[in-house]
């Protein structure tokens, strides 16, 4: 590329200076990566036209749903060809068009230059593959999933759009891209929780959805700004030659400049809002207003992830501050969300907001992670999270689209004996073992458990309260599988048991509710009733049997990369991106354990400041210095290294979790599915336990009153301050000053009107008087 | 209102009074503090020179006194449908205007500036005929009535100097304003005989609120005496020889002619018009010549009036005085005034002639098409005159 | 004839102008006479409903003014009055043609010249 042609030195200086993140000079890639976003780009585009032109027959055709599914199928198979393609160290900088190209002066920083250009390194990577390919399946997914809903091409042109966007955020190769593709997920989030318009709830939680993330986007707005002030730049490949090399766009020094510590922070409030990272979460369990597929798709492994891709690729610059100020509160702020959302979603109802809330908890996990320096595991994370993630709330999906939108989980029961429900039950489990971290045989396990670990092992002097946190990630694992758990016990096993939910949504044909939920009368035409007989429940078909059977298997799969390559294929991914952090790739295997990682953490904030010489090689290929800086130790878990101990300790308290589930919620004879029945005993130890834990049940079931708190601080002010403004308007600016203004000439004018008797001589004695009033003031006047 | 411009303080009120009427109008007015006959005070207030200068001028309780018999007489004289006292009307404003003209004219006497007595006769005809004009049942009387006043006010015109303006406002006024007039008359209504009052058109057998405009117009007329008797008076005559010297000083062409005329240049070089100002010195009104025949001037100034012009020094050049009656006349003065002090105006003024006569033309051609409502309200218009 | 006889009469009157400018009182007597056609031109703008006579009112103003100006002029030994005048002739011209124009144009649509026949204008 020309731009990295004209500043080899920087080049030069970040290969051989820079050692806390890796600083790869970019290659030009193949221009057939732009088909990436191109063809999801085409498929909206061919949906919008289809829905303006009226060639969807009503929101009948299924043309858009095949369409953008096999247009997400082939980008998703491109963007493999690209990945098998690219030369592992390198990035590819693909140049699609020139976008915006100006200056106002021959200086640094006086000039903007933000290509529709796309970067490709290992996190880019990373995250292309899960989101078209996710995408592609989802979308799948959706077209058995929508076929009943008007607006079938809206919804397919906002789910290709929404890819469009992902693709640009995480494609982008400077920060305007990211920027664009940041608002564009935002849009298509809103579109498609708001896509059942007609119904209040889904309008208000797209709105609330919508102004919370611009809170977030406010942060990011800044954050880049600043970044371009400070760096003149926002392309990725000079602004992290600059950050390697530790000075800012005119050549001073970054060390305890103001910009250190702000550029981060800002950024961070972006990722919280897109994330919804305490105090910013309360959009995202609205947000499953919305379609399944999207809650699964959008609000739990794509875009919601946003926060940590944004920070895992602005890794450099949140250690350019010595203090690690910005990652710090990513810490704290991620452990406190995977805590306080856990606490909420034992105590819901409703399995998909309890999905939701778990999505939360892993978001709040994945943070935690960047923030204990382990971009690795928080990666792999996304990776797993994904995965599972879609897992689960396409299951919910199906029990959704089977039952008349029925979610809450006492009024379902026994999916797993039910004819047709064996997929949905058998995905739901993979999910939930994963969810709950149970060892070895799932992804998620090896996922969190790596977060966990490097929290513990992360010393206190670089993150303080690091073990705290470690504490926090464990027990909250213990809660996560209760209330996975409690889902599954109580919605799959058990006896055959269900009330239909209020809605009709997906019984056969939306026009004719000849056997829907809100209609109990055609009992007689029931060829195989189950439950009350009135109302049978509706199998999900292929499409979504097999989504869900390929995510089930890609959840379990997930498992494999972590052992692909010494630090996982996530870790050879991130290697080569600017998310590679050393410290992270210790992990179990790391032969110096604690001390190489207690090495490079003393090695890291210095070279931020430049106060120490250039390093060699990374550590994790070996550990030279392992014993140069000894004072400074790791954590340990309780004096015992953390990475071996805790697969074992995390173990203990997922399955304890999972215990505490089936001691509460499960049949008798818990592992038997279906041949136990749930007990009166179960719910009433349930109920029991609820009894004990007092007012606390109530307040976790409410959400901690968060929204009422917010509504109180925040939303009834504003009521308040909006309706003195508007009494305001009405009575002194409409009232007095408007209508005061207009009523002055109106009565002048109803005063003066007989005046104009159109007779010619009426005026002619007007000007006549006219005259004479000013001879006799000029008189007057001259004589005085 | 009229009235306040004289509220000075009442000790201003002195002097003599020779004449009973003036005395008791004073009396009569004191109060109000209008008219105080106070000739010949030293140190005038503006207030005091105010009233000296209306009195000087005339009595003004006879000024005013005057305007009202006109005013009365002007609303007789103004048309009416039943009792018409037109002529009763006529004959005393006129009688109570020209008294107060006859009043003016004898105060003038007094002030020895009595105007010619031309000024009488004409100003009576304009004022006569004017009222005349607005009074006149017939449009093509009325028309006809308007070129007397354009006529005697040509002739003032003329005793005020301003031959030019008095032809050009007979040409263009009497010869073309009022033969458009006449012109439309003509068209606009059909000329009754003479007898026949009863055929006259309402709206012009009958005079609109009379009272109303003749108070209106004669308020005026009283406001703008006022005015003139305490403003006016002010002003210190302006203009002098010097202005004229002036002009004449951008005229080579006239002193060139005037002095052929008088047969000076015999004996002299005579310079082109352009190369005059090389020899003429315009402060003190003498040109410098060169002697080109000695003889033929010796010869010439044997003629008296070149003698009295040409002083001869016997050397290579003489001085020549212009003559004394050189002046710039009335034309030149216009003409001057005209193309080097307003020539942006003279353009204006053409640019608004031609629109005017475009706008003329575009007006008359135009074909009214009357709408259906239109139709029916001209219908019903003529219905209504029928009734009547 | 008339004109020689009268200028010959304005003679020594002339002669005093040159000199010394119009006197101060024969000013007022113009003045006055110029006021007098111009409240006449008033009245009959006023009192006449004829449009041609309303014009012709509004002409004899334009008489009055321009005695005025005239009286002026001379008084002040100024041509400016009388360049006015000009203008004031202009004007007169050009309103005459248009307004008679109108007039005619006026009394076709309503055969009668009537101003008060015009009053759409009422409010």
């Amino acid at each position: 590329m020309t731009l990295l042609d004209a500043i080899p030195t920087l080049s030069t200086l970040a290969s051989g200076g820079a050692e806390h993140f890796a600083y790869h000079v970019a290659e030009a890639g193949p221009k057939w990566m732009a088909l990436v976003p191109g063809l999801p780009l085409l498929g909206a585009v061919i949906c919008l036209a289809m829905l303006l032109f009226k060639r969807d027959m009503g929101g009948r055709s299924r043309v858009p749903a095949y369409l953008v599914t096999a247009l997400l199928g082939i980008s998703f198979v491109v963007t493999l060809i690209g990945f098998l393609q690219w030369n592992h160290g390198q990035p590819w900088v693909v140049h699609a068009f020139e976008w915006i190209n100006v200056a106002w002066g021959s200086g640094a920083g006086q000039s903007l230059q933000a290509n529709a250009s796309f970067y490709m390194d290992g996190l880019s990577w990373l995250w292309m593959l899960f989101v078209t390919g996710l995408g592609a399946a989802i979308c799948l997914y959706a077209s058995e999933y929508m076929a009943n809903d008007k607006g079938y091409a809206r919804f397919f042109s906002a789910f290709a759009l929404f890819v469009v966007s992902m693709s640009c955020l995480v494609m982008g190769d400077n920060l305007v891209m990211l920027y664009l593709g940041w608002e564009g997920v935002g849009l298509c989030s809103y579109l498609l929780i708001g896509y059942f318009y007609t119904k209040p709830s889904a309008v208000a939680a797209a709105k609330k959805a919508f102004i919370v993330n611009r809170i977030g986007d406010l942060g990011l707005a800044l954050g880049l700004y600043l970044t371009f002030t400070t760096f003149g730049t926002v392309q990725y490949d000079e602004l992290f030659a600059m950050v390697s090399a530790g000075v800012d766009g005119s050549g001073h020094s970054l060390a305890g400049t103001w910009q250190a510590t702000w550029i981060p922070l800002l950024l961070m409030i972006g990722a919280f809002g897109k994330s919804a990272q305490f105090p910013l979460y309360v959009w995202l369990p609205d947000a499953m207003e919305g379609p399944t597929p999207v809650s699964a798709l959008i609000h739990a492994a794509t875009m919601v992830t946003a926060g940590v891709y944004l920070i895992a690729r602005m890794y450099p610059l949140f250690l350019m501050d010595e203090a690690l100020t910005a990652l710090h509160v990513v810490a704290y702020v991620g452990t406190f969300t995977a805590f306080l959302a856990a606490t909420i979603g034992m105590a819901q109802f409703d399995i998909k907001r309890i999905m939701a809330y778990s999505t939360l908890s892993q978001l709040g996990y994945m943070f935690a992670g960047l923030g204990v320096l382990t971009t690795n595991g928080a990666a792999y994370h996304v990776f797993t999270h994904a995965f599972f993630k879609a897992t689960l709330f396409l299951a919910c999906g199906a029990v959704m689209h089977g039952f008349a939108g029925q979610l809450d989980l006492r009024k379902l029961s026994g999916l797993w004996n039910m004819k047709g429900w064996r997929i949905v039950s058998v995905a739901m489990l993979v999910g939930c073992l994963n969810l709950s971290g149970i060892p070895v045989i799932t992804a998620g396990f090896w996922s969190k458990d790596m977060i966990i670990a490097e929290a513990f092992t992360t010393p206190n002097q670089v993150i303080a309260g690091s073990s705290l946190i470690g504490w926090v990630l464990l027990i909250t694992a213990g809660m996560t599988a209760y209330y996975t758990f409690r889902v599954f016990f109580r919605v799959f096993v058990g006896p055959v048991e269900f009330e239909p939910g209020d809605e009709a949504h997906g019984h056969g044909d939306d026009d004719d509710h000849g056997h829907g939920g809100d209609d109990h009368g055609h009992a007689g035409h029931d060829a195989h009733g189950h439950g009350d007989g009135h109302f049978h429940p509706h199998a999900p078909g292929w499409a979504i049997n097999f989504v869900l059977a390929a995510l089930a298997i890609g959840s379990t799969v997930a498992i494999l990369p972590n052992f692909m390559g010494d630090h996982g294929w996530v870790g050879g991914l991130l290697h080569d991106s600017t998310a590679f952090y050393q410290s992270g790739f210790g992990h179990h295997e790391a032969p110096a354990g604690e001390h190489a990682l207690a090495n490079s953490k003393m090695e890291v904030v210095p070279v931020a400041a430049h106060s120490a010489p250039a390093h060699g090689a990374p550590s994790h290929d070996s550990a030279p210095d392992a014993h140069a800086a000894g004072e400074v130790h790791a954590n340990s878990f309780l004096g015992m290294n953390a990475h071996a101990v805790m697969y074992y300790v995390s173990t203990l308290f997922g399955l304890a979790g999972l215990a505490f589930a089936a001691y509460l919620h499960g049949p008798v004879g818990a592992w038997s599915f279906g041949i136990g029945n749930r007990t009166k005993a179960a719910v009433s130890r349930a109920d029991g336990w609820k009894r004990a834990i007092g007012p606390i049940g109530r307040w976790a079931e409410h959400k901690w009153y968060v929204d009422e708190f917010y509504d109180l601080i925040l939303r009834t002010p504003l009521r308040v301050i909006a309706h003195i403004f508007h009494a305001f308007d009405k009575l002194i600016i409409d009232g007095a000053l408007v209508d005061g203004a207009g009523l002055l000439p109106r009565l002048l004018g109803r005063t003066l009107r007989p005046m104009q008797s159109g007779v010619l001589h009426g005026y002619a004695t007007g000007m006549a008087a006219g005259i004479g009033i000013i001879v006799l003031i000029v008189l007057v006047m001259t004589l005085s | 209102m009229l009235w306040t411009w004289g509220s000075g303080p009442p000790h201003a009120w002195r002097g003599r009074s020779g004449r009973l009427l003036a005395a008791r109008a004073g009396l009569i007015l004191w109060p109000l503090g209008v008219w105080k006959p106070s000739f010949g005070s030293g140190a005038a207030t503006p207030c005091q020179s105010a009233e000296r200068r209306l009195n000087a001028i005339v009595n003004p309780l006879l000024l005013y006194v005057g305007l009202a018999v006109g005013a009365v007489g002007v609303l007789m004289a103004l048309p009416r449908r039943k009792v018409n006292p037109q002529i009763i009307g006529a004959v005393i404003a006129a009688a109570a205007l020209g008294g107060v003209i006859l009043h003016l004219g004898l105060r003038a006497a007094d002030a020895g500036q009595m105007p010619n007595i031309n000024f009488y006769l004409f100003a009576g005809i304009a004022i006569l005929a004017g009222l005349r004009v607005v009074t006149h049942q017939r449009p093509v009387y009325s028309a006809l009535f308007f070129i007397l006043t354009v006529l005697s006010s040509a002739a003032m015109y003329v005793m005020l100097g301003a031959e030019f303006l008095a032809f050009a406002l007979i040409i263009i006024y009497a010869g073309a304003i009022l033969i458009t007039y006449l012109f439309v008359i003509m068209l606009a209504t059909q000329a009754p005989s003479e007898e026949e009052v009863e055929a006259l058109s309402p709206y012009d057998a009958e005079a609109r609120d009379p009272v109303m405009a003749t108070a209106m117009g004669f308020l005026l007329l009283a406001g703008l005496t006022g005015m003139l008797a305490q403003g006016v008076g002010s002003l210190d005559p302006a203009g002098s020889a010097g202005e004229q010297q002036a002009i004449v000083a951008h005229l080579p062409g006239k002193v060139m002619r005037d002095l052929n005329a008088r047969g000076v240049f015999d004996g002299l070089e005579k310079p082109a018009e352009e190369k005059l100002h090389e020899h003429w010195d315009v402060s003190a009104g003498t040109v410098t010549l060169r002697v080109t025949d000695r003889a033929a001037l010796e010869q010439s100034m044997a003629n008296e009036r070149v003698a009295e012009l040409v002083s001869d020094g016997g050397g290579e050049e003489v001085v020549v005085h212009l003559p004394s009656n050189l002046k710039a006349s009335n034309i030149d003065g216009v003409g001057w005034a005209l193309i080097a002090g307003h020539p942006m105006s003279l353009e204006l003024a053409g640019v608004v002639l031609l629109m005017a006569m475009l706008g003329a033309v575009v007006l008359a051609r135009k074909q009214v098409e009357l709408g259906e409502a239109a139709k029916a309200r001209a219908v019903q218009f003529l219905h209504a005159e029928e009734e009547d | 004839m008339l004109i020689n006889l009268l200028a010959s009469h304005a003679a020594p009157q002339l002669h005093a102008a040159i000199e010394g400018g119009l006197g101060a009182i024969t000013l007022y007597h113009y003045l006055f006479v110029a006021m007098v056609m111009f409240a006449l031109g008033v009245i009959g703008f006023l009192a006449r409903r004829n449009l041609i006579i309303m014009f012709l009112s509004t002409e004899l103003m334009f008489q009055g003014a321009g005695l005025a100006l005239i009286a002026f002029s001379r008084y002040h030994f100024n041509h400016t009055g009388e360049v006015f005048v000009i203008f004031v002739l202009t004007v007169a011209a050009a309103e005459a043609a248009l307004a008679l124009a109108l007039v005619v144009l006026l009394f076709r649509q309503r055969e009668s010249l009537d101003a008060q026949e015009w009053s759409s204008l009422q409010g």
